[in-house]
């Protein structure tokens, strides 16, 4: 799926800070990963892990002030997201690039109608007229898999369900037929039933339009189920980076692990569920070391001392921790040696 | 939905409630003195308190000697505000009728949360038939537009200083009943009272000792800013002539007076209209900033 | 839709019994015997008892209240106790005055108010707005009866461009409609600018950015539509105060409107007519409380959920 050689999208070195009263928040804090035509990356990560941050610094949406892209590239089509100007973002913005947010109940405007909200975007970016633009607002919703779409693209989103307005978020992302469609937990506020499908209809869509997608999760089992590469994120940063199968045979930094372990399994008895102990550090002052080193079962005096590098395996995977480093089998040989 | 999770309060009222009652009002005087246009409105109020309490010491003059040989001076370094039609001095009429003025504002608040607090804890806190009776009678002393209610009272009771005060509370009671009622109905749901009941405790020990302390915030902020309006209001009955009667000193009084002088002598309405403002103004950017510092939502 | 204003339209009608209620029995306070005020000073016994029994103030109180109460809806008010004359002719006279100097000043009051709250909302803490927030807040200080005079001072004596007062053209309309519009423009400044900062914070304002929406679509397309609901209300409220400041307004500017005769009927202890001119200005602002309400409930269609 991914054998297109060059990714659409890039992101290399990305910073995305808030400065505040309180001092800085490194809230993305130097990550990197590409996307390729058709692929589904999945970042995963605890609230405040700084993943819906980046989703929101792709397309410039962090509010400023206090936030700012303090650093780093996004590279989309060679164009560098980061310094282009807000006119030629906006053109990118739900006709390149699309968004589906979280919480459908909220995302969409309460005084429109769901069809004005769909065609709006493509009169904008697509050049068409009120009339065309409304036609292919009601194809779209049809598209999505909702009945007499018609009717519904007159109605204001009050008159819609939850899984519906959901639903219509994925048109109105989907109108302009985006090469990159990010979605920013796409079915957390949806009931277990409807998260199926609106999953399958995201991975159908993706089929036949050949997009990117970007699934932003806390949820193990949706990356599970959609993605072909996941990145991990912990603190703002990226720490372990593979594909999906890779990750979750075998899983290698300590808090993929942990986050793992932390899963039911159907199949093993399972006496209580692991919980990773500790807390994540504060984003406005974060160690010098490894982010995660104080919560680490197998943590080391260099972990608390140097943070280290997002480093590729032999087979692929790439992990950020010392235990995968040079440094600490000598390490640990030498500890061996004093005992 | 959100909008409804925002409009929720016991939760955050619950959380102030568990917090150390020093710490409450220490954090709540850390953001009141952070907000520097609350502590500007703080610095009039108090100024024009210390006016009203040594008005005989500051003022020049004697507020009421006429004196028509003086009539009709500008501003001058004799008399920095000037003198009246009866050539008295207007600064020292001013300073004295701060007085009245404060006096009248908030003696009418006292006066309408006194009643509207009551009406308030008992609607909110018996609720049902009780409830609906009062807010109904509330909404109908509503339903007067602005001042007109004030005025139905003042044409019965005719004019006069303590009519007017009387007056302007009597329109303020709808507004804090509602208040108060509302505040009421949230903290009764706290768990808190229902243990508080469960002990034992009967209804006027809940209601004033239980329920009255926490919906406290509320009732100084629409105090502060009731008080605005209310030496607005009595302002321009007087102005009316239907309030102060000259030669008081009162603000509204003077300025009345000042009209028929607009052409050749406009200090005579300037000053007066200025220190009601002033005053007025400080009662709103405090009673702002008290809101601020009150409303838990905007803490960090 | 319908059945809400029909529900609106039957909650009124208490309210309405309360004014007319209120109104009445305010009127009974009044010390001194309103026959012996009608006779006026020096008639005899018989001539106070023949009043008595012809305005019926013989009989019980609630009775004197169902009289006064059926022939208000008859439209009789009572005539004026100082030349004799219907006050509901009186009142037709000056009602349009003042329903036309209200218009004007709540005109005033959306317009000014929106713009200044929107200016402010664009770039929150930023120059433009703190000047417009620190004037909006003048705009509620400031007490009418003076920023009236010293507009007239201004604009009148010194410029001499407007004049002075009374109520002939449309230019005697600006200087008193500025003086009553304005307090309520500040009110509904502030409200716009802090609904337009809540609604700037809404998720559907970060989609309709994601959507690559202009700033200036999503302030006064998705913006402004949203943030305008609340301020329906304080315009429907503000509207009273208006209405009670025309009191003021027209004493300053000599404007012959109901607030006007109200005031002048106090001072000549003109019971009746103030009765009538207080009772008529309540029942104006009740109709048009219904009228935002209904207005309030068709924009904000989101409540007819719950």
């Amino acid at each position: 799926m991914t054998e297109s050689n060059k990714p659409i999208l890039e992101v290399k070195g990305l910073k995305t800070h808030f400065f505040t009263k309180r001092g800085v928040s490194k809230a993305v804090d130097g990550i990197d990963f590409s996307l390729h035509k058709g692929e589904t990356l999945g970042i995963v990560g605890e609230s405040g892990c700084g993943k819906s941050i980046t989703s929101l610094s792709i397309l410039r949406l962090i509010p400023s002030p206090p936030g700012k892209i303090a650093g780093g590239q996004v590279l989309f089509k060679g164009k560098d997201l980061v310094t282009i100007s807000e006119d030629e973002m906006r053109r990118v913005r739900g006709n390149e690039i699309s968004m589906i947010f979280q919480e459908p109940m909220t995302s969409l405007n309460p005084v429109l109608p769901v069809g004005e909200q769909i065609a709006e975007a493509l009169r904008m970016h697509q050049n068409m007229g009120r009339k065309a633009a409304w036609e292919r607002a009601v194809e779209m919703l049809k598209l999505v898999g909702i009945p007499s779409p018609e009717k519904r693209a007159k109605q204001e989103p009050f008159q819609l369900s939850g899984g519906m307005r959901q639903r219509v978020m994925i048109a109105m992302a989907l109108a302009c037929t985006p090469e990159v469609l990010i979605a920013d937990e796409p079915t957390t506020a949806l009931d277990v039933t409807i998260q199926a499908q609106i999953l399958e209809l995201i991975k159908d869509l993706q089929n036949r339009l050949g997009m990117g997608v970007i699934m932003i999760t806390h949820d193990l089992g949706v990356v599970a189920e959609t993605c072909d590469t996941v990145a991990v994120m912990y603190a703002g940063n990226i720490i372990e980076h593979a594909p999906t199968e890779k990750i979750f045979a075998n899983p290698r930094h300590p808090y993929t692990q942990g986050l793992l372990d932390s899963l039911p399994k159907i199949h093993e008895d399972q006496e209580e569920l692991q919980t990773i102990e500790g807390s994540v550090p504060s984003p406005y002052n974060m160690p010098a070391g490894c982010r995660f080193a104080s919560r680490c079962p197998h943590q080391q005096p260099i972990c608390h001392e140097q943070q280290p590098e997002l480093i590729e395996q032999n087979d692929g995977v790439k992990v950020r921790c010392w235990m995968y480093t040079d440094l600490w089998t000598v390490k640990m040989v030498k500890e061996e040696a004093v005992k | 939905m959100t909008l409804e999770a925002k409009t929720e309060q016991p939760v955050v009222i619950t959380q102030t409630m568990n917090q150390p009652k020093e710490s409450k009002i220490k954090d709540f005087l850390s953001i009141l003195t952070m907000n520097k246009a609350a502590m500007v409105g703080a610095i009039i109020i108090l100024f024009y308190i210390f006016v009203a309490l040594f008005a005989p010491l500051l003022a020049p003059y004697d507020p009421y000697e006429i004196n028509l040989e003086n009539k009709l001076i500008p501003p001058s370094t004799d008399h920095w505000m000037g003198t009246d039609d009866k050539g008295r001095d207007i600064l020292s009429r001013i300073l004295y009728g701060s007085r009245l003025s404060m006096g009248i504002g908030i003696t009418a608040v006292i006066f309408g949360a006194f009643f509207g607090i009551i009406f308030g804890l008992i609607a909110g806190y018996y609720g049902k038939w009780i409830d609906s009776t009062i807010m109904r009678i509330m909404d109908i002393l509503l339903a007067f537009p602005g001042i007109l209610l004030a005025l139905a009272i003042i044409s019965t009771l005719g004019p006069g200083l303590i009519n007017v005060t009387i007056a302007v509370g009597a329109y303020s009671i709808p507004l804090f009943a509602r208040i108060v009622r509302g505040s009421t109905l949230e903290v009764k749901r706290l768990e808190y009272i229902d243990a508080v009941r469960s002990l034992g405790a009967d209804d006027l020990t809940i209601i004033f000792k239980h329920i009255l302390p926490n919906i406290l915030s509320p009732i100084i902020v629409q105090g502060t800013l009731r008080l605005a309006t209310v030496i607005l209001s009595a302002a321009g009955l007087s102005f009316l002539g239907l309030g102060a009667q000259p030669p008081s000193p009162e603000w509204g009084t003077m300025l009345s007076s000042g009209r028929d002088f607009l052409f050749s002598a406009p200090y005579i309405a300037i000053f007066p209209g200025l220190a009601i403002s002033i005053l007025v103004l400080g009662f709103n950017i405090f009673g702002d900033g008290l809101r601020d510092a009150f409303d838990p939502r905007m803490k960090k | 839709m319908l059945m809400f204003i029909v529900r609106r339209l039957l909650q009124t009608i208490p309210v309405i019994i309360g004014v007319t209620f209120v109104v009445f029995f305010i009127m009974q306070l009044v010390p001194g015997d309103p026959a012996v005020l009608l006779a006026g000073e020096g008639a005899s016994k018989e001539t106070i008892e023949a009043i008595r029994d012809q305005l019926g103030l013989n009989r019980p109180l609630l009775v004197q209240y169902f009289d006064y109460l059926t022939s208000v809806f008859r439209g009789d008010f009572g005539v004026s106790l100082k030349n004799s004359q219907p006050v509901l002719d009186e009142i037709l006279v000056r009602l349009p005055i003042t329903v036309e100097l209200s218009f004007f000043s709540i005109l005033i009051t959306i317009v000014l108010g929106m713009a200044a709250g929107i200016i402010s909302a664009i770039k929150p803490y930023s120059l433009k707005d703190t000047t417009v927030m620190i004037v909006a807040l003048l705009g509620i200080s400031l007490p009418s009866f003076w920023f009236g005079l010293m507009l007239m001072y201004f604009f009148s004596v010194k410029l001499q461009i407007l004049p002075v007062a009374g109520w002939d053209s449309i230019l005697h309309v600006i200087l008193p409609a500025l003086t009553l519009g304005a307090g309520g423009a500040a009110i509904v400044a502030r409200m716009t600018r802090s609904s337009m900062l809540e609604v700037i914070r809404q998720d559907y304002i970060r989609t309709a950015r994601a959507k690559g929406v202009r700033e200036s679509v999503i302030i006064y397309k998705h913006g402004l539509r949203n943030a305008l609901i609340p301020v329906i209300t304080v315009v429907g409220l503000q509207f009273g105060a208006l209405l009670g400041g025309t009191v003021l307004v027209e004493s300053i500017f000599a404007i012959n409107g109901l607030g006007r005769m109200i005031v002048d009927s106090i001072r000549m202890r003109d019971l009746p007519m103030v009765q009538g001119g207080v009772l008529v200005a309540s029942l104006v602002f009740v109709v048009v409380n219904l009228i935002v309400d209904v207005l309030y409930r068709f924009f904000n269609k989101r409540i007819e959920l719950n």
